[in-house]
């Protein structure tokens, strides 16, 4: 069944007549299984019982148990449904109206917010928020991702903005190392804050690297088949002409071709990326482990004028290097990045996006005090709740220092070939000028 | 050689047979302005028809990002070049050379021949707009930095130059429906058709040693449905259908309607002279001078009567049937709100309100004692 508060249908897959292919297992069947064990080996009998109906028809009673406890679902019937959806009829989410306005209801006054004081609230009273200089709406600087000072708190100075100082914490007020800058709290204005650098600058870090959500898929369906994975990016290639690819497909950074010239990277070259040294790719790392061509990034540039200068962007939806992708690179004669042990198959040769990335935990995430909206219902929840009251700083960005690693093309050519043959960005034949500008045809 | 009518060109040209279009003639609406390029039209088409060895890089339908993009691997630029550059005013027939004028005496088109490294990388381009994206940039109309997504299928022209060129007489255009297909059991794999179509989409398979192509989904639009890329679209970008040549034209016919009676869609690079059979309603925001290249210098009305769509409820209403039944509409009608779709025999197929109203529902659902919210 699959319905959610910000789609407005909701539709139970129709069970297909065919056998699975391969030995897989539905969640509810993972659930029983391990229920059914644990109930033999506690002597729990209650453990069987719950998911006694987990297989064949009687999956639409845990079905309509669900429907039953949904404000918008409750008055459907889970067969009715799966009927329809045979049909390709999916099935209204019935929320107070179609479509459906968020906060409706509260927009309207009818019920209240889901705040402390049941009205939308701009600023924060609780002493973390205070602590952090948050009570009131403030800019900050991302902890790691800016070409200047992170995490500077950026406001003229105000009565009501006093947070904890380093000193307070017993930092020294110029501690910028990659832990301690997370919960710094330093004011500056504006124009103060242009004048400041990046630690990270003087070892030749250049770029805030983002790496986003691709715009056509979740998760890792964008490479979840060689036929989609061709698609993902310009570097698909099924025949994998260049027997340096991972996969069909590779990672990749798109970065500004004016950025790049000016790193010496040309367009399609390999580059490896490199965080913060301090904790990335991974604590007390040395050169020399065997673990860190592993760990470290190393995937294709492509030019991409519709980046800003300053910025690079890999998407996220790629699976990552292990151990044994790297060696099945080595190993294999197809030199797929593929795990001789397990299949596991990389998208990258080396790292991958999640090198250069790491989760920021800020005093101001996950408090005991803060009020929220329960996950489910209308109740009003404090403290912690999953995917409401969650880390959310900045896991996927970075300020990091990119070098040419190999060059684009293969079989001794220099450039990528898109590249070497005129049709890249800056790299234009006089024909591909021609096109651009629209000048085959005059009037 | 023999005179025959492209009414693209506005004028008569050279081409190999004599005229002869078929009873109705297979045709696609592709809207550019709401193209994503997710690629599901691709997928679907590949997973239908091209999953077999030796079709392992060809996709029948592809979307490519213009400028940059191309598949394969700078087909319009390279076809464009060799034919030179070529005078076409505004409201004029096309004065200059199609691909079967400016031929060399010998060969039945200008042309080239696509290599094998050219096909391998499907999406290069992807997304990369014209030029440098700086601090402070904002959007204008057109946009000063730009780039669209064209989806692409076999035009089904009705003058091929697959056809023209092959030397076994192996490809035909149907009668009944104006689709081309290459005779798989005729065809010897000498490539010609690969080397004359312009738009390379007649593709060569090193496995079967013969050359293939979009088919139209022809199994489906024999039983009255519309090809996959079409059923499969998530924009509702597109519409099958049949169009007539402008002196047969209807208007209730959707094809017809968006193409002769209101000018929004147009074909791409009719210059070449093969009178394509797919249309696009051309992206607003693109450069002009870039779309007259690729569309013809009808393209500055295209544009106009596109932005008057928001006071226009039949066009709207036929826009909203895109994408809303499986089955080929013959025929339209937007009466009181609603358009409707219609088969061959007139019966009705689909109906759409052309506006989605809203509802409200009880805050209590007393019959079920439920409460609606919005912020379950």
């Amino acid at each position: 069944m699959c319905g959610s508060c910000t789609n407005p249908f909701v539709q139970i897959y129709p069970r297909t007549p065919l056998d699975r292919i391969f030995d897989t297992k539905g969640d509810i069947e993972v659930i029983a299984g391990v229920s059914n064990k644990l109930a033999d080996l506690l002597g729990e009998s209650r453990m069987k019982e719950m998911w006694k109906d987990a297989s064949g028809e009687g999956v639409h009673v845990y079905l309509q148990n669900i429907i039953d406890h949904s404000a918008n679902l409750k008055g459907y019937h889970s067969k009715e449904l799966e009927k329809k959806a045979q049909e390709g009829i999916p099935a209204l989410v019935n929320s107070r109206t179609y479509p459906r306005y968020s906060s409706l209801e509260q927009a309207r006054s009818e019920e209240k917010w889901h705040t402390k004081s049941g009205r939308l609230e701009f600023y924060r009273p609780e002493v973390e928020f205070i602590d952090s200089g948050e009570n009131m709406l403030v800019y900050r600087e991302p902890v790691d991702s800016t070409p200047y000072e992170p995490n500077v708190i950026v406001a003229k100075n105000h009565e009501a903005i006093r947070p904890k100082k380093p000193s307070d914490y017993g930092l020294r007020e110029s501690d910028l190392s990659v832990e301690n800058r997370q919960v710094r709290n330093v004011i500056k204005t504006g124009p103060a804050l242009l004048n400041t650098q990046h630690p990270l600058r003087l070892k030749l870090h250049t770029h805030v690297y983002h790496t986003p959500k691709y715009r056509h898929g979740a998760h890792s369906t964008t490479v979840d088949t060689d036929y989609t994975s061709v698609w993902f990016g310009p570097f698909g290639d099924v025949y994998r002409h260049d027997k340096r690819m991972p996969s069909v497909v590779e990672g990749y950074m798109d970065i500004n071709p004016l950025d790049a010239k000016a790193l010496g990277v040309e367009d399609g070259d390999y580059v490896y990326v490199d965080a913060d040294p301090e904790d990335r790719p991974y604590r007390g790392f040395k050169p020399t482990d065997d673990f860190y061509e592993v760990a470290r990034l190393m995937l294709r540039a492509r030019y991409y004028p519709g980046t800003p200068r300053g910025i690079a962007r890999t998407w996220h939806n790629m699976y990552g290097s292990t151990i044994g992708s790297v060696q099945g690179q080595k190993i294999r004669e197809d030199g797929l990045a593929r795990s001789p042990e397990t299949n596991y198959q990389s998208m990258y040769r080396y790292g991958s996006h999640q090198s250069a990335t790491r989760a920021w935990l800020r005093p101001t995430l996950m408090t005991e005090t803060l009020v929220h909206k329960g996950m489910f219902g209308q109740g009003i929840g404090k403290g912690f709740e999953a995917d409401i009251h969650c880390p959310v700083g900045a896991p996927r960005e970075a300020f990091v220092r990119i070098t040419k690693a190999e060059q684009g093309g293969f079989e001794n050519q220099k450039l990528w070939r898109p590249a070497a043959l005129g049709f890249r960005p800056t790299y234009e034949n006089p024909g591909m000028k021609t096109y651009l500008k629209g000048r085959f045809i005059h009037g | 050689m023999a005179k025959v009518k492209n009414w693209h060109l506005g004028r008569d040209m050279e081409y190999v047979y004599e005229e002869n279009r078929p009873k109705r003639q297979w045709s696609i609406v592709f809207d550019l302005n709401k193209c994503i390029g997710c690629q599901t039209c691709s997928m679907a088409c590949k997973t239908t028809w091209t999953s077999g060895k030796g079709q392992e890089s060809m996709f029948w339908n592809n979307v490519e990002t213009k400028p940059w993009g191309s598949y394969p691997l700078g087909w319009d630029v390279k076809v464009l070049e060799k034919l030179g550059h070529q005078e076409w005013k505004k409201h004029e027939p096309y004065r200059g050379k199609t691909i079967f004028e400016a031929a060399e005496p010998t060969e039945t088109t200008v042309h080239f021949f696509p290599t094998d490294e050219d096909w391998m990388y499907p999406n290069n381009g992807e997304d990369d707009c014209t030029g440098n994206v700086s601090h402070g940039t904002h959007l204008n109309l057109p946009h000063d930095q730009w780039f669209f997504y064209l989806p692409r299928t076999c035009a089904h022209c009705t003058y091929p130059a697959c056809l023209a060129a092959c030397p076994r007489k192996a490809i035909y255009k149907r009668p009944e429906d104006g689709i081309v297909l290459i005779d798989q059991s005729r065809c010897k794999g000498y490539g010609e058709c690969v080397r004359s179509c312009p738009y390379k989409k007649s593709m060569y398979n090193p496995y079967t040693r013969t050359s293939e192509k979009c088919i139209g989904c022809y199994p489906a639009v024999e039983q009255g449905y519309q090809p996959m890329c079409v059923q499969n679209c998530i924009g509702k970008i597109r519409v099958m259908g049949f169009i007539n040549p402008p002196w047969k034209a209807r208007k209730d016919n959707p094809v017809d309607y968006l193409v002769h009676q209101m000018g929004l869609a147009l074909p791409y690079y009719p210059q070449l002279g093969l009178e394509p059979n797919i249309y696009y309603i051309p992206p607003i925001h693109a450069n002009r001078e870039y779309l007259t290249q690729m569309f013809g210098p009808k393209v500055d009305d295209a544009i106009k009567q596109y932005k008057k769509i928001k006071d226009d409820p039949r066009t709207q209403g036929l826009l909203v049937l895109l994408g809303s039944t499986d089955r080929i509409m013959h025929s339209f009608d937007v009466k009181h709100g609603v358009a409707y779709g219609y088969d061959e025999k007139g019966d009705e197929i689909v109906s759409v309100p052309v506006i989605e109203h809203s509802y409200e529902r009880p805050r209590y659902d007393s019959k079920y004692e439920a409460v609606r919210n919005n912020t379950p």
